[in-house]
C-alpha cells in the first residue's frame, strides 16, 4: 500500500513538471471545462424558466446536483481520464506489455499513471461552484450532511471511472475502442440528469447495472432529502460489486491479450 | 479542373470505406447511441411537460419537441461528422502537411472531400431512422415531409456541414504555435451545442437572447436545418439564415487563410 502511495506522489511530480511544459494546453483545457461548466448551467437556466421542478427538484437544488456532478468530472477528468484515453492505443500497438512486466498491478499503473494536472484547476473551479451552489441553498443543511455528501461524490468519481473502463475493456476483442467509447459518452449524459426523470426499466437499469444514476444524482438525492441507509447503502453496495466485476473483466481480458498488434 | 475533382471524388470514397470497416463500431454508433441520446432527452422533456403543466413551451408541444430532438441527433452527425476526421492539427504535429503542400490540389479542398466520405456512416443512420420513425409511440413519428421543406432542409444542412468544418479551421491552425488543440475542438462542440440549438430549441431561450443568437453562426448549425425540415419556416426566414451562414462562412474561410498562411511560415515541416 505504501509502495503504491509513493508510486503515486512520483506520478504527480511528473505530471505536474510536464503540464508546466506546454502552459497554451494547460490554459485551453481550463478554458474547455470552464465552457462546460458554463453551458451545463444555462442549460438548465434555460429549462427552469419553463417548468418550477425538474425529478422533484427546484432551480436551487438541481444546481447543487449539476456542481456535484462537475466535482465528478473534474476528479474524473483529472486523475483517470487521460490514463483511459491511452489504454485501448496501448492494448493496439502491443506497448501494454512495458505495464505487464512491473511489479506492481497493472491495473493500478494503467489508472492512474498520468495525473492531469491541467485538469486540476478545474477541480478547484468545480469545487467552488459546488460552494457557491451549496451556499444559495435556502434549506439548512448539516455540516455531516455535507461530509457525507462530498464522500459521496468522491464515491460517483470512482464508480464513474468504473463504468469508463467497463467500456473501454472490450477493445482487447474488437480492436477499436471508438463505438463503445462514443457510446460511454452518450449514456453518461443519463448521468447529467436528475435520476426521478426516468421510470420503468430504464430506472431500473440506471441503478443497477448501468449505474449511472448512483453517481452524482442518489447523493444530491440524500443530501437535499435527507439520509435514508437504504440508499446509501445501495450505493456503496453497487460500487463495490461494480469494482469487483470490472476487475474480473480486466484480468479476463488481459488473459486474451497476445502482445503487439493484438 | 476535371481531374482535381476526381481526385477529391477518390478521397472521399477511400474516407467512406475506412468509416465503414470497422462493422462493430459502426452498428454501436449508429443503433446504440441514437437511442441513448434519444432516451435522456426523451424522459428529460416528458418530465418538463409533465412538472410544468403546459401543453406548449415557447411554441413547441411534447410530440414537436421530441421530433425536432429526433433530427437535430441525426442532422447533428452530418453536421459535425467524426470528431477531428479531417486531422489537420494531426498533419502539421507530425509533419505530415508537408506532402500536402508538393501536392497538386488544394489542402483544404482535400481535406474537406476525406471530411465528407467520413460521414457516410451518418447519412445511413439519418436515412435508416427517418425511414423507420413512423414506428415511434404515439404521433412523434408523424414528421409529415413536404418536398420544399426537404429541399430547404438539405441546403441547410450541407451549409451547416461546411460552416462547422470552417468553424474548426481556425482552431485546427493555433496547432502552428500550440502543442494541442483538441481541447478547442471540444469547446465548440460545447457551444455551439447550447448556442446552435443541439440541446434544446433557440424558442426557448429569452427573447433578448434569441435575438443575440440569431446573428451568431452556430444558429445555421442547427436550428435552420431541423426547423426547415420540420417545416417550421418561412422560405423568407430561411433564405435569410442561409445568407447569414454563408456570410459566416466567407468571413471564416478569410480569417482563416490568413491565419493559415501565417502558420505555413513558421512551420518547419518536421512535425512538433
Amino acid at each position: 500500500m505504501l509502495r503504491h502511495l509513493r508510486l503515486y506522489l512520483h506520478f504527480l511530480r511528473f505530471s505536474f513538471s510536464r503540464a508546466m511544459e506546454f502552459r497554451l494546453d494547460f490554459f485551453f483545457r481550463v478554458v474547455m471545462d470552464a465552457a462546460f461548466y458554463a453551458v451545463q448551467i444555462a442549460f438548465f437556466g434555460v429549462i427552469y424558466r419553463h417548468t418550477v421542478l425538474l425529478g422533484g427538484w427546484n432551480h436551487d437544488q438541481a444546481l447543487v446536483f449539476v456542481c456535484g456532478f462537475f466535482l465528478i468530472d473534474a476528479l474524473h477528468m483529472t486523475v483517470f481520464a487521460n490514463n483511459l484515453w491511452w489504454l485501448p492505443i496501448f492494448v493496439n500497438k502491443g506497448d501494454l506489455d512495458y505495464y505487464l512486466v512491473r511489479p506492481v498491478s497493472p491495473l493500478f499503473f494503467l489508472s492512474l499513471r498520468d495525473f492531469a494536472a491541467n485538469s486540476f484547476l478545474n477541480l478547484l473551479l468545480a469545487g467552488a461552484l459546488l460552494a457557491w451552489s451549496l451556499l444559495r441553498l435556502p434549506q439548512h443543511l448539516e455540516p455531516g450532511a455535507i461530509l457525507l455528501y462530498l464522500a459521496l461524490l468522491v464515491n460517483g468519481a470512482f464508480l464513474y471511472y468504473l463504468v469508463h473502463l467497463a467500456f473501454l475493456i472490450p477493445v482487447f476483442w474488437l480492436h477499436s475502442a471508438r463505438g463503445l467509447g462514443d457510446a460511454f459518452y452518450t449514456l453518461e449524459k443519463y448521468a447529467e440528469k436528475p435520476d426521478r426523470i426516468y421510470s420503468g426499466w430504464l430506472r431500473r437499469l440506471l441503478v443497477s447495472v448501468m449505474p449511472f444514476s448512483l453517481i452524482a444524482s442518489f447523493p444530491a438525492g440524500l443530501l437535499l432529502e435527507g439520509l435514508q441507509v437504504k440508499v446509501l447503502l445501495h450505493v456503496l453496495g453497487v460500487t463495490a460489486l461494480a469494482f469487483l466485476v470490472v476487475r474480473a473483466f480486466f484480468r479476463l481480458a488481459l488473459r486474451t491479450y497476445s502482445s503487439a498488434s493484438s | 479542373m476535371r481531374r482535381a475533382f476526381s481526385l477529391y471524388g477518390h478521397a472521399a470514397s477511400v474516407e467512406a470505406r475506412k468509416a465503414m470497416s470497422y462493422r462493430a463500431d459502426f452498428w454501436i454508433n449508429v443503433v446504440l447511441t441514437f437511442f441513448a441520446q434519444l432516451g435522456v432527452m426523451w424522459f428529460l422533456w416528458k418530465a418538463i411537460f409533465a412538472a410544468s403543466g403546459q401543453i406548449t413551451l415557447g411554441g413547441w408541444d411534447l410530440p414537436g419537441i421530441l421530433r425536432y430532438t429526433i433530427l437535430v441527433i441525426l442532422a447533428g452527425k452530418l453536421v459535425r461528422g467524426p470528431e477531428m476526421a479531417s486531422g489537420l492539427s494531426q498533419d502539421i504535429y507530425d509533419g505530415g502537411l508537408s506532402r500536402y503542400l508538393l501536392y497538386p490540389v488544394s489542402y483544404w479542398a482535400f481535406k474537406y472531400a476525406q471530411h465528407v466520405g467520413s460521414l457516410v456512416p451518418s447519412a445511413a443512420q439519418f436515412l435508416l431512422f427517418f425511414l423507420l420513425a413512423p414506428l415511434l409511440p404515439g404521433s412523434v413519428g408523424a414528421f409529415h415531409l413536404q418536398l420544399p421543406h426537404l429541399l430547404m432542409g438539405v441546403l441547410a444542412l450541407v451549409l451547416a456541414n461546411l460552416l462547422y468544418w470552417l468553424l474548426q479551421l481556425p482552431l485546427q491552425a493555433v496547432a502552428f504555435w500550440a502543442d494541442n488543440v483538441w481541447s478547442l475542438s471540444v469547446l465548440l462542440r460545447f457551444i455551439s451545442g447550447l448556442l446552435g440549438g443541439a440541446m434544446l430549441p433557440l424558442d426557448l431561450f429569452p427573447e433578448k437572447a434569441r435575438a443575440v443568437l440569431e446573428l451568431l453562426p452556430f444558429a445555421t448549425l442547427f436550428d435552420l436545418p431541423v426547423n426547415a425540415l420540420l417545416g417550421r419556416m418561412e422560405a423568407g426566414q430561411w433564405a435569410r439564415g442561409m445568407a447569414l451562414g454563408m456570410g459566416w462562412c466567407l468571413l471564416l474561410f478569410l480569417a482563416s487563410r490568413r491565419l493559415w498562411r501565417a502558420g505555413e511560415r513558421g512551420y518547419t515541416g518536421v512535425g512538433i
